[in-house]
């Protein structure tokens, strides 16, 4: 059959005609899917607690974007997934003994003040699920630090071994921390599942592999320089299985928003969290600093990013 | 660099065909980098095939010759790809095919008269810039690397690969002349990993001995976009990096598409100018994509109306160029010109995905084969923030389009910064 050409049909526009296939949805679709081992974890572990914490969290953070939208009259977002991300984030980095309402309060934070005061997806300075955790803790700071071991229905709190290092100098068993039978956060405890998915957006190249790698490095730099000045500072595994590490890496540190842009960028980004991480460990007043070391480093992104300009090709 | 589906099936490994008899020729003035040439016949002329129809008007500008024989039937404005709307030479052709005798005593010729002949033959480089061959042929500093480019690395698009596999010895003369003018120390081909039956082709050629050459390294270059580019294979070849601003000889290089050291030969041993080209015709929208020697100055629409190509369906988009560098079409009347490598017929592989905010992913930094930071100049450009563009150096930027490509938001990226260049302030 031979086909006449209708010129009225002919799309006119600017080069590349060629554009890849991948686009922010199916970013932060791929970040969801690379989530789902660690959620099935936190089921199994923490069971109906895990299941009600996380639809909690994500509803609230949809039902939040979507209601700041309509407010500044701007298109409905549910579509990017962005906003059920930092949902389900925010869910598996808070205690599993939360009250419902904290994290409620949480998801709502994290998308107003954490991503909608900015303008939106792209344009927020910090990390929006570190943000409703961080407002969590100054709000609720018992609820944050009182935590249960898994396989538990009622709530008998439980020390994380973090907590367990720095108050009463004991180490859990690597195997433990590797597995996730550990007190923790929701989806934090099992180091497993979450290299499972952090090897997942490497390979599917949805996430870069520079800051993940400079953080994991600097960890075992310093944690077996710690470990040969004193043991009981914790091993090189105690320290990359346990707390928020594995989780802040792989899926918060790689939060393309919220890091530098340059690759030099990402490499000072990287060490300088790991670094942080471990100094708030062994010298801080909390157990555990994570969440801070993101922070921090969102915030001196710009900067970052300013300073490690790619040299110019001459 | 980036890695992109080839899409050179079929067209690839089909052997090219001809259409050399065009009822009607549009010929603008203006095919090539420079001033537009100036028309030197007039209404109701009857031109030879060859002739010259217009002529150089500048230093960096050529001669245009008559692709056919023929009347001439209006000079006026005509479609033009690149500038929408330019003067051209509309011409009424007979059909009367024309033989070119071998030119004799080739090899007394000296090194000005070889410049002079490609000059007057309206030779330009056929890679897609059209910048007049003889200009670089004469450079204000010594070269002493001369790079043959066969790398071709836009998808879609196989003429010069079947110039390659069908000319190669014609190919081989050329770089003889070019050796002859320019005496490099060095000859490297360039071609990419997906053309290694190429490859053999001038290893066996290499080993008969059969033209005066020094010996030539051949450099093989991984498959990948905008490896064809002149500083990207500048650098990929000999790890010189010609700076912003700064021309290929600067940094002692000569880079030659395979097509134009074919219009070289044809101009040196036929004393034939470039009237003629290898144009390839692609994409889903064609029942039958190919490589056709046209002539310069052939519509889009006479192709199709001899049946010379065939819809399947109806493209969603026309092409002309390379799929990453090309300018879309709205209607058929467009001439093929000197510098135009390919049209494509999309229709598939167009989808318009909405633009949404950028999530400074920073693909469009490492896709960047010049090292800028496109994601600034789409944040500033969008606001008309001009000021602070040229710190970030956007002028280096040469359009590739890699950084757009890669932009899982669809940010028009390359469009923005076009528009930037236009409204930089005025430095000093």
């Amino acid at each position: 059959m031979n086909y006449e050409l209708r010129t009225t049909n002919l799309i006119i526009s600017n080069s590349p005609h060629l554009k890849t296939k991948m686009t922010t949805p199916y970013i932060m679709r791929h970040v969801v899917y690379a989530l789902i081992p660690a959620a099935i974890a936190s089921v199994f572990f923490f069971k109906y607690r895990a299941i009600f914490l996380i639809l909690n969290c994500v509803l609230s953070s949809v039902l939040t974007e979507e209601v700041v939208l309509r407010m500044r009259k701007q298109p409905s977002t549910v579509k990017d997934v962005s906003a059920a991300l930092t949902g389900l984030l925010l869910a598996l980095i808070l205690p599993p003994s939360i009250k419902w309402y904290a994290a409620s309060l949480g998801s709502i934070f994290a998308i107003l003040v954490g991503k909608q005061i900015f303008g939106g997806l792209g344009v927020n300075i910090l990390n929006p699920a570190l943000i409703g955790r961080a407002f969590l803790m100054a709000a609720y700071p018992k609820m944050l630090t009182t935590f249960i071991s898994p396989f538990t229905i009622d709530t008998i709190s439980s020390a994380t071994p973090l907590a367990l290092r720095k108050f009463s100098q004991t180490i859990t068993p690597t195997i433990d921390l590797f597995l996730g039978n550990i007190s923790g956060s929701l989806g934090e405890t099992s180091a497993i599942c979450l290299i499972i998915g952090g090897l997942y957006l490497l390979i599917r190249k949805i996430a870069d592999w520079r800051i993940p790698l400079c953080v994991i490095f600097t960890t075992i730099l310093i944690s077996t320089i710690f470990y040969f000045i004193n043991p009981i500072n914790g091993s090189v595994f105690f320290h990359l299985f346990s707390g928020g590490l594995l989780i802040g890496v792989f899926f918060m540190a790689t939060d393309p928003v919220t890091t530098p842009v340059t690759k030099k960028g990402r490499y000072i980004f990287g060490v300088g969290v790991a670094a942080f991480i471990m100094i708030i460990r062994y010298f801080g007043g909390l157990p555990e600093g994570t969440m801070y070391a993101i922070l921090f480093f969102n915030a001196l992104t710009p900067l970052i990013n300013r300073y490690t300009k790619p040299r110019r090709f001459e | 660099m980036i890695n992109i589906e080839e899409y050179k099936d079929p067209q690839h490994h089909i052997e090219t065909s001809k259409f050399l008899n065009p009822k009607k020729l549009y010929l603008p003035l203006s095919q090539h980098t420079g001033k537009p040439s100036i028309a030197c016949v007039k209404r109701g002329d009857m031109v030879e095939e060859a002739a010259q129809i217009a002529e150089s008007s500048a230093f960096i500008s050529t001669n245009l010759h008559a692709p056919k024989k023929g009347k001439i039937l209006n000079i006026d404005t005509w479609f033009h790809p690149n500038l929408k709307k330019s003067e051209a030479i509309f011409m009424d052709c007979l059909d009367q095919e024309s033989n070119y005798q071998t030119r004799g005593n080739i090899e007394s010729l000296k090194k000005e008269e070889l410049i002079d002949i490609i000059k007057n033959n309206g030779i330009v480089g056929l890679g897609g810039a059209a910048f007049p061959t003889y200009v670089k042929l004469s450079p204000p500093k010594e070269i002493d690397t001369f790079i043959i480019n066969g790398c071709e690395c836009e998808p879609y698009l196989a003429c010069d690969y079947r110039l390659m596999k069908e000319n190669l010895n014609e190919i081989f003369i050329g770089i003889e002349i070019i050796n002859k003018i320019i005496q490099p120390k060095k000859i490297i081909f360039a071609i990419e990993e997906n053309k290694r039956d190429i490859l053999e082709k001038i290893k066996s050629l290499m080993v008969n001995k059969k033209y005066n050459l020094p010996s030539i390294e051949i450099a093989v270059l991984k498959t990948a976009y905008p490896q064809g580019g002149e500083k990207q294979l500048i650098y990929a070849t000999t790890k010189r990096k010609v700076a912003g601003g700064k021309l290929p000889f600067d940094t002692g290089c000569l880079v030659h598409n395979v097509a134009t050291l074919f219009a070289i030969y044809e101009a040196i041993y036929l004393n034939k100018p470039l009237i003629e080209r290898l144009v390839s015709f692609a994409g889903d929208s064609l029942v039958s994509p190919k490589n056709v020697w046209v002539k310069i100055g052939t519509t889009l629409k006479e192709i199709f109306d001899q049946k010379i190509l065939k819809f399947k369906d109806s493209p969603k988009k026309i092409i002309c160029g390379g799929p990453m560098m090309g300018v879309s079409l709205n209607k058929l009347d467009y001439p093929i010109l000197k510098g135009t490598g390919g049209f494509l017929f999309l229709n598939k592989e167009i989808s318009e995905v909405e633009e949404s905010p950028c999530i400074r992913c920073g693909r469009c930094l490492d896709s960047c084969p010049m090292n800028l930071m496109p994601l600034e100049y789409a944040k500033r450009i969008k606001v008309e923030e001009y000021d602070r563009l040229e710190e970030y150096n956007i002028n280096d930027c040469m359009e590739c389009g890699c950084c757009t490509y890669t932009c899982p938001s669809k940010i028009p990226i390359v469009q923005y910064i076009k528009v930037g260049k236009k409204y930089l302030p005025t430095s000093s």
